[in-house]
C-alpha cells in the first residue's frame, strides 16, 4: 500500500498524519481518535460527519484526506475551552436538543458556522443551517430552539 | 475505501493539472468537491488529481461576459453579488438548491456539469443562458456551447476550466424553477426560462431549458420557437408549454414515472415562463 503524509492542524493543534493516497478524511480523523465525527451514510446524506474546514461545513465523508493538507480543521472535542463549553454546547443541554446524541456534534458544528457568520440569524437560517444533519430521534424543533437561544446569548 | 489509488496529487496550475491527467491514462480522475466522485466509489482509480488549487476558484467579468471557474463552489455562486444581481439571479438561486449546506460548500459548477447528470441544478439556468464551456487539454483550450458539450465531448477527457456567460439581451427577464422532494433534493424536473418582449407585447427572444426529462439538460427547441414571435398570452403559453412537454424525453425511475415528468416539464415551463412575463410587466 502506497502512503503518503498530510499536515493539518486539528482543533488548533499542528498533526503530521501518514496516510494512504485515497484515504477520505472521515476515516483518518476517527482512525486518530476523533470519534465525535460520526460515520453515517457514507454518501453525504446524512451530514453525522460534518467537520469544520477554515471554519466552512463540509462532509468529512466525501472529503479526500489529502485534500486537508494545510487545512484548519474543528471537530466537536476542540469546541469547548477546557472544562468551558461553548455557548451552543450549554443551550442544547439546557433545551434537551440531543436524545441518541449521533447527530449532535454535526448540529452543532453547523450551527456553529452559522453563528459565527451571521450573529442574529432568523429561525428560517437556523432551519437551513440544520437541514444537512439528518436527526432520527428528537426532530429538529429543540436543535432549532437551542440555536436560537444561544444566538440571543440566553441559556434557560 | 479507495485503496486501489496510489497517488494523490494537488497540482497549482492547470498546466501541471494536464500534464498529470495525461500521465495518468485512462486511470487518472479529477477530483475538486468531491460530491459525486466518492459516492460513485470508481474502484479502477489509480490516480487522483485535485485541481480545487488551480486557480480555477474566481467569478470575474472579461469583457461583456460573466466567467466562472470551474472549482467555484455551489456556496460561491450563491452568495456572489454579480452571480445574484445576473438573470434575475437564476444561476444564484438554482446553487442554493444543490443539497445541504455542506454539500454546496464542496461541490463546484465545474463538476455538477462534468457528472453529466441530466438532473443537474446549474445546467438549466445555464442553458437558458447561453452559457459557454472553456475544455483545455494537453495540446490546448477550445470554447464551445453547453449544448455542445453534452451532446459529446463530456465523455472526453477534456478538463472544463471555465464557463462563460454571454452578455444578456437587454431587457430580458428570467426564472428558475425547481421540483424536488424537498427543495435541496435532486431535481424530479427542473425548468429554467428567459423571455424578452418587444414593445407589442410579442416575445423577441425565448429560451426555455428543462433538466431531468432527458438524457442530458435540454433546451425545449422546438418550443421556443413556437413562442418567438407571437403575442405572449394565456394561450400562447398553453401552446408553447404543450410543446416542451412534448419534446422532452423523461424515463421512470425511483423518484417518478415518465408520466409525471412530462407533465410538470408543462408545468413548470408555464410558471418559468409566466414569472418571466410578470417580471416584464406583462399581464397575462
Amino acid at each position: 500500500m502506497k502512503t503518503m503524509e498530510v499536515r493539518l492542524k486539528v482543533n488548533g493543534e499542528p498533526k503530521q498524519w501518514t496516510i494512504a493516497p485515497g484515504d477520505l478524511l472521515l476515516d483518518v480523523l476517527r482512525r486518530e481518535g476523533y470519534f465525535g465525527v460520526k460515520r453515517g451514510c457514507e454518501s453525504g446524506e446524512c451530514g453525522a460527519c460534518t467537520v469544520l474546514i477554515g471554519g466552512t461545513p463540509i462532509n468529512s465523508c466525501l472529503m479526500f484526506a489529502a485534500q486537508a493538507e494545510g487545512a484548519d480543521v474543528l471537530t466537536i472535542e476542540g469546541l469547548a475551552h477546557g472544562d468551558k463549553l461553548d455557548p451552543l454546547q450549554e443551550a442544547f443541554l439546557d433545551y434537551g436538543a440531543a436524545q441518541c446524541g449521533f447527530c449532535t456534534p454535526a448540529m452543532i458544528l453547523n450551527a456553529r458556522a452559522l453563528l459565527d457568520r451571521k450573529p442574529h440569524p432568523t429561525e428560517e437560517e437556523v432551519r437551513e443551517a440544520l437541514a444537512g444533519t439528518y436527526c432520527r430521534c428528537t426532530g429538529f424543533r429543540k436543535p432549532v430552539e437551542a440555536v436560537l437561544a444561544a444566538a440571543r446569548g440566553s441559556g434557560r | 475505501m479507495f485503496d486501489t489509488v496510489e497517488a494523490f496529487y494537488r497540482p497549482g496550475t492547470v498546466h501541471e493539472a494536464l500534464r498529470l491527467l495525461q500521465n495518468g491514462k485512462n486511470r487518472a480522475r479529477v477530483v475538486a468537491g468531491g460530491t459525486d466522485l466518492v459516492v460513485e466509489g470508481d474502484r479502477s482509480i489509480r490516480f487522483l488529481i485535485d485541481i480545487t488549487h488551480a486557480g480555477l476558484s474566481y467569478i470575474r467579468r472579461r469583457g461583456k461576459a460573466c466567467v466562472i471557474g470551474a472549482t467555484t463552489s455551489m456556496a460561491a455562486l450563491e452568495n456572489s453579488p454579480a452571480i445574484r444581481a445576473l438573470a434575475g439571479g437564476i444561476l444564484a438561486r438554482a446553487a442554493a438548491t444543490c443539497g445541504s449546506v455542506q454539500i454546496r460548500n464542496m461541490a463546484t459548477v465545474g463538476g455538477n456539469l462534468a457528472n453529466g447528470s441530466p438532473a443537474a441544478d446549474t445546467a438549466t439556468p445555464l442553458l437558458a443562458l447561453d452559457a459557454e464551456v472553456v475544455l483545455a487539454d494537453a495540446r490546448g483550450r477550445r470554447k464551445i456551447p453547453l449544448t455542445a458539450f453534452y451532446s459529446g465531448p463530456r465523455k472526453t477527457k477534456m478538463l472544463i476550466v471555465e464557463v462563460a456567460i454571454p452578455a444578456l439581451p437587454r431587457g430580458a427577464r428570467w426564472s428558475f424553477q425547481k421540483l424536488g422532494r424537498t427543495e435541496g433534493d435532486i431535481s424530479l424536473v427542473n425548468a429554467a426560462a428567459g423571455l424578452q418582449l418587444d414593445a407589442q407585447g410579442r416575445a423577441k427572444w425565448a429560451r426555455i431549458a428543462l433538466g431531468a426529462v432527458a438524457p442530458t439538460p435540454i433546451r425545449a427547441l422546438g418550443a421556443e420557437k413556437l413562442l418567438v414571435g407571437r403575442k405572449v398570452d394565456q394561450s400562447t403559453l398553453a401552446a408553447v408549454c404543450e410543446e416542451a412537454a412534448r419534446e422532452v424525453r423523461p424515463i421512470t425511475d425511483v423518484r417518478a414515472s415518465a408520466e409525471y415528468r412530462r407533465e410538470m416539464c408543462r408545468v413548470l415551463a408555464r410558471r418559468a415562463l409566466e414569472e418571466c412575463a410578470a417580471a416584464t410587466g406583462c399581464s397575462l
